[in-house]
């Protein structure tokens, strides 16, 4: 009923300027006052049937705006247009399909009147003539055609009227002759079925449009993909898929190990391990100290160190320590889950192109979209226009490419080989200086300068900026296509940056080992400072009441997972600045010194040296990929960090997107990005295998310290699996369990995985080669046709 | 504003221009309030090309969503202007600068220029302009007539994509 009132309004508000026909207003509010006597079921069958009408031509119209908005960037032509077109014809069209929904929910009510006062007589007749088998099965295939016919009424270009007439049959039929093939009691069930079926699928529509608004910041990312082409714009889709990830990792560690804390745990200061030490306490509220996350921020939620070993807390008994450790496995494991099902669906998208032969004519005749009304699509849709001829221009230049393959050859090895050189350089360079710092670090960090304190950061970063331009040049030797070379540089600079990696987690071993040496002296230390405290009584002394000290000045043991998540969390922080300085510097300060200064310079500053910079796409899909990296290795001992990451990415987004419209230039050579992002994830999931590797190797293998953190006090941190098996569930689980864990039943299920691995693999490699075969015959046949 | 429209349009008018080109009365009537809400100067003809609303009515007439029943109506009469041969044939005209019902490589060139600017530089929109005729050309006359034009846009669903589709 809500519907019907509400068409009148928006008809109204939609309709400018459109005639009206008068007749079609009065019976809408003859029949508002008449409807409330109709027949309540048949109304919403009507209403069912419908919707499922536009259901179905919507479901059209929705399909191609997902596929629009898929993160697939589709080459042909109909694609394009679309996309260029639908901000403009957007509008058109939803205006358009809700004139016929509401048009034909104002035909409900018409045909309310007449069908009811006709339908409760045929119904009565229909019941009482008997149905022999073949009328039945007659009448069923008439009501299906009937069905279809309502489904397809909107497409028919017929006149509006002739639609409605038809229509009203159509529905009369349907209502009078459906009702007589459910049988009895189960026809009141099946029509309700059908309803609640008919009703659940608008839902469902209505939850897809939904859905799609809400993908955030996808204007931004057509623009820029008008301008600079889909591989630049691949990057930024990527980006906002790292985005969408991390706010579920956020979800799950702010909401399971931060907020009971915070609501149900001990405040800070009450244990030692929540309070800064007295020492510290001066500078703890400095902003020197918080920006290095130690201070005050370190003895807060952020850090492993702070959570207390309690069992359970707060009236709702929340198992802190169990949250803890299995948010810590499930966010890898979701992680896991949702790269490996991206990339499988990336791999299912990538067939079934249609490669025509009239690729430029096409291009030529029928880019332009005349639905277009919006200035600025109109030109996101010239520059898009131009983006999609230099493509195509490289594409045939590729093809054209008269190898002396000897030469290329050559010419390909020779730049391996300076590559392999530059990275093995780096890599040894890289293994001095860690080796230097940490000598360094024994002798003490106080005697030497700021240089040799940062030694380390310092040259990675240098080496960071330069090898990658190293990278560029040999790459001119290769002469690939720039696609191919994209991911050779991306392959090699992905080399580089796991020397990064590799020197972060000796480093970050070194000072764990550390830290447990420490952490013995301070045990042994604890005792006799507790022996002090009171006062020569002897400690079997059971019966002395303990004496209450303030927690700051109980004397701490250097807490290693709170130092490892520092490492990781400053690392974050500093490569963030690095990329900003890096983009405001190096790309915006250089466009407006090219723009102002080239008044007054001796030669073009915008076709000679400096010049607008083109956006780097190779760096920064590493950098956030290396930057996901450090998010997994370090959640487990920051849970505040991927807190921080969807920060940093959110504001990367529309810093980026900002720079990349302000000041760069387009490539020279735009070419189309391919179809999947499958390199990409591709790298993701060897950095999420490495990143799980530090992650596992200290959970299981490190004792964790004895006075922070929520498994202190264990003596592995995985020990807080078995005791909640033990005490929290009953007793013949924890038999269960046991018996499954036996290596016996383990080793099958192993074995049985692998083989059905292998079998999917192979069935896999067949059908590809069945495609590509089919692929073969349709071109060769349309090269026949064109022939003929 | 709809009121107004209709008023300055005369019936005998809607007549003609219903049997010239096929909208039928609403359809008509709707599409002058869209001409007057265009033209601005309220002198009855758009702007630069002085079109008025007969020539926009004509030009539109081809862009008239095609029908299923209308192909059975009449055979013997004239082809009605959306037909898709009409359609193409709109399309070949506008590239068919010159009017010899050949499009040559410099009318393409013109054409192009006139889409992309100078964003492409002129060697390579030269390049493309051969391209799209090695493709179309069937005869050998470096030139694409309306039947090679035809035949290239074979597969495009031209009846679609050369519609309005507000129209009901």
């Amino acid at each position: 009923e809500k519907e019907k009132k509400v068409n009148p309004k928006t008809r109204r508000g939609n309709a400018r300027g459109r005639v009206r026909k008068d007749s079609e207003e009065e019976e809408e509010t003859r029949t508002a006052g008449q409807r409330r006597q109709r027949n309540r079921r048949a109304q919403r069958k009507q209403a069912g049937k419908e919707d499922s009408d536009s259901d179905e031509e919507s479901c059209k119209t929705k399909k191609n705006r997902a596929n629009q908005i898929s993160k697939q960037q589709e080459p042909d032509e109909g694609a394009d247009n679309n996309k260029g077109g639908r901000k403009g014809r957007g509008k058109n069209e939803t205006k358009q399909e809700k004139k016929p929904e509401e048009k034909g929910k104002k035909d409900k009510e018409n045909k309310k009147k007449d069908k009811s006062n006709k339908g409760s007589s045929s119904e009565s007749e229909s019941e009482e003539e008997p149905i022999t088998e073949e009328e039945l099965a007659k009448l069923k295939e008439e009501v299906e055609e009937k069905k279809k016919l309502i489904a397809t009424l909107r497409n028919k270009p017929w006149k509006m009227k002739k639609k409605l007439d038809i229509l009203k049959e159509a529905q009369l039929f349907v209502e009078k002759f459906e009702g007589a093939l459910g049988k009895g009691k189960g026809k009141k069930f099946y029509a309700y079925k059908v309803m609640m079926t008919k009703k659940w699928m608008k839902f469902q529509r209505d939850f897809e449009n939904f859905k799609t608004a809400c993908i955030p910041w996808e204007m931004k990312i057509k623009e820029i993909e008008s301008h600079f082409g889909s591989s630049v714009a691949s990057y930024f889709i990527f980006l906002r898929w790292m985005y969408g990830i991390n706010m579920i990792l956020f979800g799950l560690t702010f909401g399971l190990v931060m907020v009971p804390e915070v609501l149900m745990g001990k405040p800070y200061g009450t244990l030692p391990r929540k309070t800064v030490p007295r020492a510290e306490e001066a500078s703890a509220m400095n902003f020197a100290t918080l920006w290095d996350f130690s201070g005050l921020a370190q003895y807060s939620v952020l850090f492993y160190g702070y959570y207390n070993n309690q069992r359970t807390i707060g009236w709702l008994k929340f198992r802190m320590p169990l949250s803890y450790f299995l948010v810590g496995v499930g966010t890898i494991a979701y992680s896991y889950m949702v790269v490996i099902r991206t990339m499988a669906k990336n791999a299912n998208e990538e067939g079934g192109g249609d490669d025509t032969s009239f690729n430029f004519s096409w291009k030529m005749f029928t880019s332009w979209d005349y639905l277009i009304g919006n200035p600025e699509t109109a030109d996101n849709k010239f520059a898009s226009i131009t983006t999609s001829f230099k493509e195509a221009i490289v594409e045939e230049q590729e093809n054209r490419k008269e190898e002396n393959i000897h030469l290329t050859r050559f010419l390909r090895v020779l730049a391996n080989f300076f590559a392999l050189c530059t990275l093995a350089g780096s890599g040894y360079l890289i293994y001095f200086v860690v080796r230097r710092s940490q000598k360094f670090a024994l002798e003490g960090l106080d005697n030497y300068g700021w240089w040799e304190r940062n030694e380390v950061n310092m040259v990675m970063s240098l080496l960071g900026m330069f090898c990658p331009t190293l990278f560029d040049v040999i790459s001119s030797l290769e002469n690939y296509h720039p696609r191919i070379a994209l991911r050779w540089q991306l392959g090699r600079i992905f080399a580089l940056f796991l020397g990064n990696l590799y020197t972060f987690i000796i480093a970050l071993m070194d000072e764990i080992n550390l830290k447990l040496e420490e952490e013995k002296i301070v045990k042994y230390n604890m005792t006799i400072w507790e022996a002090s405290l009171y006062n020569g009584t002897i400690p079997e002394n059971a019966t002395a009441p303990p004496i209450q000290v303030d927690p700051a000045d109980v004397p701490r043991g250097p807490c290693w997972e709170t130092m490892v998540g520092q490492e990781f969390v400053r690392l974050t922080i500093s490569d963030t600045m690095t990329t900003y300085i890096t983009i405001l510097i190096g790309d915006f300060l250089r466009a407006v010194f090219v723009r102002f200064f080239n008044y007054c310079w001796c030669w073009d500053l915008e076709y000679g040296f400096p010049s607008y910079s083109e956006f780097d796409i190779s760096g920064n899909v590493l950098g956030l990929i290396f930057n996901q990296g450090m998010i997994w290795m370090g959640s487990f001992y920051a849970p505040g960090l991927p807190a921080i990451n969807v920060f940093r990415l959110h504001t990367s987004m529309y810093l980026q997107c900002w720079a990349v419209m302000c000041c760069n230039v387009p490539h020279e050579r735009v070419f189309k990005a391919s179809r999947s992002n499958n390199f990409y994830m591709a790298m993701l999931l060897f950095i999420l295998f490495l990143s799980t590797l530090p992650a596992v190797y200290t959970i299981v293998s490190i004792p964790p310290s004895f006075d922070c953190g929520p498994f202190s006090g264990k003596t592995r941190m995985f020990e807080v699996i078995s005791e909640t098996l033990e005490n929290d569930f009953p007793s013949w689980f924890g038999k269960v369990f046991s018996y499954a864990s036996n290596p016996g039943l383990i080793l099958p299920f192993i074995l049985l995985m692998v083989l059905s691995i292998y079998y999917l693999n192979a069935t896999s490699k067949s059908y590809k080669e069945a495609n590509l075969d089919l692929k073969k015959k349709l071109q060769s046949q349309a090269e026949e046709n064109k022939k003929r | 504003m709809g009121s107004r429209a209709s008023t300055l349009l005369r019936d005998e008018e809607i007549e003609e221009i219903k049997k010239e080109t096929g909208f039928s009365h609403s359809q008509i009537t709707r599409l002058y309030s869209r001409f007057t809400s265009l033209d601005k100067g309220e002198n009855g003809t758009l702007r630069e090309d002085q079109v008025n609303f007969r020539g926009f009515m004509r030009t539109l007439a081809h862009f008239r969503p095609i029908e299923d029943n209308e192909k059975s109506k009449d055979q013997n009469g004239p082809e009605p202007l959306n037909s898709r041969s009409n359609k193409l044939h709109f399309a070949f005209r506008l590239y068919d600068l010159d009017k010899d019902d050949k499009i040559s490589r410099d009318e393409l060139l013109q054409v192009l220029r006139m889409m992309v600017g100078v964003n492409i530089s002129d060697e390579q929109l030269g390049s493309i302009a051969d391209r799209t005729i090695q493709e179309a050309d069937q005869d050998g006359d470096s030139a694409i007539s309306f039947t090679e034009f035809v035949k290239v846009l074979e597969k495009v669903d031209v009846e679609q994509k050369m519609s309005i589709r507000f129209l009901h």
